[in-house]
């Protein structure tokens, strides 16, 4: 599964998904390289108004477009719709389509986010990142993103529906997912900037997947200024809150902790009601960062007003990790101070998160087939009682039956 | 097997057991599930010999709540006061006339079947579908499933008739270990080292009087003289599977097996050039940007397409819409003629 940087990003790297789907998504990109390839609706792409290569491309994306068949509506935002979907010559492979709106503010040309997700998706290909399968347009004006279909729901509803209960393996295991996602995405220069637990969506094999690529971009060159307005205000690293405009990997790593300490206390880590407040639930548990421990911390855009003049405060001590966070072990708890560090320089990486000793301390990961699921465990409870007594029944009738011995099959 | 059921040999010992008629039909045809109290008069008085105590003589009309308890040792009906009486103290022998086994109260229970001979014969399948448990998907072919049914079968037949009991048992005793042997060979390892497990002794072999000294010696030196062979498995049956043991589970890796390595370059600490003249300001050192991140980015930007051949990426693809393309023409016929146009 290993892959070279030398090489570029393959769309498809071995194990990722069936060739048969690669194939599938690929026409769009290739066919619009190679005129040679005939295609048996060609004849009318001529007469098609706007000159040959319009109709070409339009031609292609019928190609595309015509593989999938729109399904129920699963839900809408504000940006865009999501449908369930499936291919239209195997019925049962499902996907999900997610139609972006049309943006008022952005009347020329495309939606930024669709834009950036489109862009990033289409390069990324990792069992722990969402798999972007082909984009089409319908009537010419609607970009649709052929998604992975995932039933499970977000790893926030996991630890917010109180029925489900699950144990330190399985935090183990999903932090791992996660962490593992993350370092892809870092691997290739990519910052997601929107990691939060209603963002990490759970497939049918019950592996994480990162999903929304909205705000995502590529590791910026040195002079390039970023917005610091970006991740969700429970997720956002303090070096946001006060104004850094270039940063790296590292502001994801603190979302990536947040989400791996929501797990362990079942409960938001650090909610807070507005943005100016946040910094001050941050320093309630980090304690005031200084010049000492964060070097250069002063000359950050709103240290003045933020935290000059806010009193000393220490972090807190290690046994109140402990108390909130019995699940996750020392090990656990290590990992995600590590993550949550407020200097960002001395954070841990993706790469340093994944060598960390927690995940070789015991208890091992939850398998993934073990793992605990939204629904999944009452109904299929449920569902194997009631195949269950079917099946004993069905036993006890064959016990009454004396066994037929036929010779006559063996030669 | 050295002998089988149906011999000659076993018939006329059945005979002489069964006065003639056969064993098992005879069986079937009183197989009833007895009642704790029988309630119907007639019957009472039909059976009014099993209503007597064959120990001490009591019967039920004196006592109506008296049960009658059986050993599966030697199968001999007493009632409940009889076993407290007698074997309250320990093993003792049985006090049926001409019955010598060594009986344990604990082994003492109800019988399930009026028949005693059908209680025997239950226990005796009982014991030896516990440890002939194969199924068909362990054997090669149906053939030798049938013939290892025959077998047990076989093995089964002995064991209620007593042909060749110690014989049977002793190889039935090898084979319930190798099994387990074969299940966790951990456990058995430990067995050994402990000397044999009482637990299974206890179970099939006779239970022996501390007082009978001599019968111990004699036990003990038939075990300790006669070391079985490590590879005797006491039966052997053709195309049985060797049972796969399962893999070892993999150590977890956090990675998942994914790892990227610069194939055409290698990334150092520091570049001495005057675009990072800048890395001495607080940005790059507070503001959470990592100049080393940016040098990697850099590099694999201008060595990433390298080691990749378009050419021969089209090649291949040209292969692929090729045979399409040849499929679609060999279904229409049209698409030969725009091969041409382009």
């Amino acid at each position: 599964m290993g892959m070279s940087p030398a090489l570029s990003p393959r769309p498809n790297p071995p194990g990722s998904h069936g060739p048969v789907n690669a194939a599938k998504a690929k026409p769009l990109v290739h066919l619009l390289n190679h005129k040679t390839v005939p295609s048996p609706s060609l004849t009318s792409a001529a007469t098609t108004p706007g000159g040959p290569d319009e109709g070409l491309a339009e031609e292609m994306n019928d190609v595309v477009k015509n593989q999938f068949v729109f399904g129920a509506r699963l839900g809408e935002g504000t940006y865009a719709t999501v449908y369930r979907g499936h291919y239209r010559e195997e019925p049962s492979k499902l996907v999900a389509i997610k139609k972006m709106k049309k943006n008022t503010e952005w009347q020329d040309g495309i939606n930024l986010d669709s834009l950036r997700e489109m862009k990033y998706l289409a390069e990324l290909h990792h069992p722990y990142v969402i798999n972007l399968i082909a984009v089409f347009t319908t009537k010419d004006e609607n970009i649709n993103l052929v998604l992975e279909h995932l039933p499970r729901g977000e790893l926030q509803d996991i630890w917010k529906d109180k029925d489900i209960a699950y144990g330190g393996a399985d935090v183990k295991a999903w932090s791992n997912m996660i962490c593992q996602g993350v370092w892809w995405l870092h691997e290739n220069f990519v910052l997601h900037r929107d990691i939060k637990s209603n963002n990490i969506l759970i497939a049918a094999d019950n592996s994480l997947k990162l999903a929304d690529f909205g705000l995502a971009r590529s590791f910026a060159n040195p002079e390039a200024e970023m917005t610091y307005n970006v991740i969700t205000r429970f997720y956002r690293p303090p070096e946001l809150f006060l104004g850094s405009s270039h940063y790296g990997g590292c502001v994801d790593m603190w979302s990536v902790g947040c989400v791996i300490a929501e797990l362990a206390v079942r409960d938001w880590f650090l909610p807070s009601e507005t943005d100016l407040a946040h910094l001050g639930v941050i320093t309630e548990v980090f304690g005031v960062p200084t010049e000492s421990d964060w070097p250069g911390i002063s000359k950050l855009r709103f240290w003045k007003e933020q935290l000059e003049n806010t009193p000393a405060k220490r972090p807190q001590p290690l046994s109140w990790w402990r108390g909130r966070m019995p699940l996750i072990g020392d090990a656990g708890i290590d990992l995600v101070r590590g993550l949550l560090t407020m200097n960002p320089v001395k954070r841990l990486t993706a790469k340093q998160a994944l060598e960390h000793h927690y995940w070789t301390a015991a208890p091992k990961p939850q398998k993934k087939e073990n793992l605990p699921r939204k629904g999944g465990k009452e109904a299929e409870k449920a569902m194997g009682e009631s195949l269950k007594r079917v099946g004993e029944t069905e036993d006890d009738k064959m016990t009454k039956i004396a066994r037929k011995l036929d010779f006559g099959a063996m030669r | 097997m050295s002998r089988v059921a149906r011999a000659p040999g076993a018939s006329t010992k059945r005979a002489v057991e069964d006065g003639g008629a056969s064993h098992l039909s005879h069986s079937l045809r009183s197989l009833s599930i007895q009642h704790q109290s029988p309630s119907k008069p007639a019957r009472a008085a039909a059976d009014s010999a099993s209503e007597i105590c064959p120990v001490c003589k009591s019967s039920r009309y004196l006592n109506p709540n008296m049960r009658f308890l059986v050993n599966p040792e030697c199968y001999h009906k007493m009632c409940e006061s009889c076993v407290d009486r007698i074997f309250s103290h320990g093993p003792a022998p049985c006090p049926i006339a001409g019955c010598k086994k060594t009986l344990r109260k604990a082994r003492f229970r109800m019988q399930t079947f009026e028949d005693l001979k059908v209680e025997r014969e239950v226990d005796i399948r009982r014991r030896v579908a516990k440890a002939m448990n194969k199924e068909e998907a362990d054997f090669e072919t149906l053939r030798d499933y049938n013939d290892y049914l025959e077998e047990v079968e076989e093995i089964t037949w002995n064991l209620i008739l007593k042909i060749d009991v110690e014989q049977t048992e002793r190889r039935l005793r090898r084979w319930e270990e190798a099994q387990k042997a074969e299940l966790n060979p951990n456990a058995v390892r430990r067995s050994v080292d402990n000397g044999p497990d009482i637990s299974t002794l206890s179970e099939t072999s006779h239970v022996i009087l501390k007082k009978g000294g001599t019968q111990r010696r004699v036990q003990g030196a038939s075990l300790g003289n006669t070391p079985i062979p490590e590879d005797d498995t006491g039966f052997s049956f053709r195309g049985l599977k060797k049972r796969k043991a399962p893999e070892p589970e993999k150590a977890f890796d956090p990675t998942g097996g994914w790892s990227v390595e610069p194939l055409y370059y290698s990334v150092k600490e520091e570049y001495d050039h005057k675009f990072f003249a800048v890395k001495h300001e607080p940005k790059f050192y507070a503001f959470g940007y990592k100049a080393p991140e940016y040098y990697s980015h850099a590099l694999r930007d201008a060595f990433g397409g390298l080691g990749v051949f378009l050419e021969d990426d089209r090649a291949n693809e040209v292969i692929d819409f090729g045979t399409q393309a040849a499929a679609v023409a060999a279904g229409g016929g049209r698409d030969v003629e725009m091969n041409d146009v382009f």
